[in-house]
């Protein structure tokens, strides 16, 4: 049993960091400068990891500790947000920093990995905790946790956690053959799937509004709900990751992981309590009641697209096959919507509609929840329309809530318009929202898998957008179909009007 | 010569108004203002007392805090004054369309109005949301008027750290803790940043495995005695460390040439010092090093400004049982 702390004041503090170290593979790599350093120095510099922290990174390029320190000090000037560097917090921050350079093949590299490790538990009292980071190409996950689980590494004085970045597999099959591999290693409770989506602070809040207020749990379901939208808008184009994207597309990229996860958010069941395996359960359970598409509804329910060249505000935009890196004829989608309905009492027959992709014409990240419209409308001889209400929950770029309603216009008559209310996550606390990644870096040192994926939820957004791939993988697609700039192809709004929907204008 | 009577109906109908002539005013770019409220936030100041920085900690404070805020300044005077203005307090975040606001009521008294004080305030009060009094001025804490707000209010909020005689101010916050006032001490809040630190130390399992051998502790303090604050540490300190089972001897070290009036230098160590030595240390600027037997990190604590340390307290508006054990322990040290 270890010993109290006294010191704690649990009203005052942030949450306890015990001491660990964390190794992260690919530290060299894109992932590992841009969002995990500026993350991990950003902890530092708000005092919440322990004195005795340490990194190791782990890459193929030989390195001597001081060049991996001078890089990584490059890459949290050039990529930290909304801070300032401090040199003196620097120093103190590099002193834990340590470089092992090696091929994830190669036995020999794991061995130099355990000395090491076992050097910094001595000179800095890390209790033997190691947090494994895989930030690789995904082709090396199985054999840097071979390597590890061969060397003795994931078991240890103190616990032995490994984060895995997605894609978790590519399709259902390659998704269980990745999972035997890594729990041939690591047991699935010390497994952490990153899915920086759920990291979000207004992702998390989608949690707190729901089960943390009495008045919009009762409404929640398909008596009140018509329909619910999910956007996932980016303005921006591959920006050079054109190799990767037209592999994954944007079904496998958006949709089967971050849209899922927080369609699962948006609509699982509050859990008996707050506890890591009691959200994740529900949230598996809501994955595992999505119905799964028999061959012919896919084209019903789901539409791809890839953006063609346009001219957008007086700059020519070349279209995808046009980007570096890309096939010039790729099939690869760049805008997927799909329909979604969720096999329970609660939510039998409502849509959930999905979108997300490339080039659209602006970033917007937002879940809007359509109620059913007043039963019976009496303003109609007025020339009023019945508006439904909506509740938007704004995930990205002004993070908050809003509540659309009607109300009457001043003045005499009985006119109507609508108006909003809005709670505004920025401006009503002031504080800095950490990053994803630093929300989720802070969890998995604390052993709090909450916000992280677990296999069978993973398998169950599989299998839910499976009958997609399947279809699409045996149709030529007549790409491009739309313009860049554009909200997609026009078939998205087809397979609305079926319904009697249309996306919102956002 | 300003009026001696307020009618509060008339403060809460100007409200009203201001509320619309806003909307009217935002009207042509069709987003409305937003009026946000989480609590009331009483503050009693002195008129003498720089009016722009409060104003200046209360704008700030709306952004965390949406309040109403009632601001009673009190002229040391024995002239009757008692006046009071509504006025919004508005921002537009950054890139956004719509003004947020909040509003505050002005109230200009002076001593021989201070009793009135209470009444005038009690129904200008948001309803149903927490009250919160920042007993700004410390002449007018030992006064009936304060006790009155403090008994509407859910804590008070008070800051002794420039108490002449910090012993007695230390006293009477804990005789009225013990009589059941909630209280917040800005000179207590201050040490929260030193005070985690300390803490996060300890999360390390071998490092608190040592406490119950911690054998002395050192706290190095500006001027010629301990303020208010460094007795907060000191009390908080050993009561933490005689929960783990330690007994350490406390030496209290004056920094002749410490450049402001807080923490200078903590520095707790076992017996045999090898085991385990740590030292808290402010360096130049707004560094503090922290050295746990060899390992050494530096934190970045830039001076708190009312604000922040208003923001925290603002953030518990409940009894706060660490805070509360601490100023019975400072106060009988």
């Amino acid at each position: 049993m270890p010993a109290a702390n006294p010191f704690q004041d649990p009203l005052r503090f942030e949450r306890r960091m015990p001491e660990c170290a964390v190794v992260i593979f690919g530290a060299t790599g894109d992932l590992n400068q841009r969002k995990l350093m500026p993350a991990l120095y950003r902890l530092m510099y708000e005092r919440r990891l322990a004195p005795g922290f340490a990194i190791v990174g782990v890459s193929r390029t030989p390195l001597p500790d001081a060049e991996f320190r001078a890089r990584m000090r490059g890459a949290v000037q050039k990529h930290l947000e909304n801070s300032p560097f401090d040199e003196g917090i620097w120093s103190s921050f590099c002193q834990g920093l340590f470089y092992v350079p090696g091929d994830v093949h190669d036995t020999e590299l794991f061995h130099r990995l355990a000395a090491k490790l076992d050097e910094i538990d001595k000179a800095r009292h890390t209790g033997g905790n190691v947090l494994f980071y895989l930030s690789t190409q995904p082709s090396q996950y199985a054999p840097a946790a071979k390597g590890l689980g061969a060397a003795g590494l994931s078991r240890g004085r103190g616990w032995r956690r490994l984060i895995v970045e997605k894609p978790f597999g590519h399709d259902l099959a390659s998704a269980r053959a990745l999972s035997n591999e890594l729990q041939q290693v690591f047991p699935e409770n010390e497994v952490y799937r990153i899915d920086h989506y759920l990291g979000k602070e207004t992702v998390q809040n989608i949690l707190a509004f729901r089960w943390g207020n009495g008045i919009f749990e009762p409404l929640w379901n398909r008596r009140y709900v018509n329909h619910v939208q999910i956007t996932a808008a980016e303005s921006i184009g591959v920006e050079g990751r054109g190799a990767y994207y037209q592999e994954s597309g944007a079904l496998r990229d958006m949709v089967q992981n971050h849209l899922l996860q927080v369609m699962a958010t948006v609509a699982m069941e509050p859990s008996g309590v707050f506890e890591p395996n009691a959200v994740r359960d529900e949230r598996a359970k809501l994955l595992r009641s999505i119905r799964i598409l028999k061959p012919g509804e896919v084209a019903g329910n789901a539409v791809r697209g890839q953006y063609g060249p346009a001219r957008i505000g007086g700059q020519e935009v070349p279209g995808f096959r046009q980007e570096p890196g890309v096939d010039p004829a790729s099939t690869a989608e760049t805008y997927a919507a799909a329909t979604f309905f969720v096999e329970n009492w609660r939510w039998a027959g409502v849509p959930f509609y999905i979108r997300t992709g490339k080039r659209l014409p602006k970033r917007v990240s937002e879940i809007a929840i359509q109620f059913n419209p007043a039963p019976h409308f009496v303003f109609g001889q007025n020339g009023n329309e019945s508006m439904p209400n909506l509740l938007i929950l704004r995930i990205q770029p002004e993070e908050g809530i809003s509540l659309k309603f009607v109300s009457k216009q001043p003045g005499a008559g009985m006119k109507l318009r609508p108006v909003s209310m809005d709670f505004n996550y920025g401006t009503s606390f002031g504080e800095r929202s950490p990053s994803a990644y630093e929300t989720l870096l802070l969890d998995a040192i604390e052993g709090d898998a909450t916000l992280f994926a677990r296999q069978d939820m993973v398998e169950a957004s599989w299998a839910a957008v499976t009958p997609m791939l399947e279809a699409w993988g045996n149709e030529k697609p007549d790409f491009p179909n739309y313009p860049a700039g554009a909200w997609g192809p026009a078939r998205a709004d087809e397979m609305l009007r079926g319904r009697g929907h249309h996306w919102r204008k956002i | 010569m300003p009026a001696a009577v307020i009618e509060p109906e008339k403060l809460l109908r100007e409200l009203a108004e201001l509320w619309v002539n806003l909307g009217k005013e935002e009207d042509s770019g069709s987003m409305g203002v937003l009026r946000a409220c989480s609590m009331t936030l009483l503050t009693l100041a002195g008129a003498a007392e720089d009016a722009a920085a409060v104003d200046e900690t209360l704008a700030l404070l709306m952004r965390d805090h949406p309040s109403r805020a009632i601001v009673a300044r009190v002229r040391d005077s024995a002239e009757a004054e008692l006046d009071a203005g509504v006025r919004a307090q508005c921002w537009k975040p950054f890139g956004q369309r719509r003004h947020i606001c909040c509003e505050q009521i002005a109230i200009a008294a002076s001593n021989a109005t201070l009793d009135d004080l209470p009444a005038v305030i009690l129904p200008l009060i948001a309803p149903d949301l927490p009250v919160i009094l920042w007993a700004r001025a410390p002449r007018l804490f030992d006064t009936p008027a304060r006790r009155e707000l403090s008994r509407m209010a859910w804590k008070t909020i008070v800051d002794s750290a420039s108490a002449a005689d910090p012993v007695r101010a230390l006293e009477e916050l804990a005789r009225e803790s013990e009589a059941g006032l909630t209280l917040g001490d800005l000179a207590w809040t201050r040490l929260t940043r030193w005070r985690q630190l300390i803490a996060q130390i300890f999360e390390n399992p071998e490092y608190a495995g040592l406490l119950p051998s911690v054998a002395r502790v050192s706290i190095c303090h500006p001027g010629a005695a301990p303020t208010v604050g460094v007795r907060y540490m000191a009390a908080w300190l050993l009561q933490s460390l005689e929960s783990a089972g330690s007994r350490p001897e406390v030496e209290w070290r004056k920094a002749p040439d410490a450049a402001d009036a807080g923490l200078v230098r903590i520095e707790f160590a076992t017996a045999d010092p090898s085991l385990l030595t740590v030292v808290i240390r402010k360096l130049e600027g707004a560094a503090v090093e922290t050295q746990v037997n060899s390992i050494t990190t530096r934190a970045v604590f830039s001076a708190a400004s009312d604000y922040e340390l208003l923001r925290e307290e603002l953030a518990i508006p409940r009894r706060d049982p660490v805070y509360e054990a601490a100023l019975k322990r400072a106060a009988r040290a």
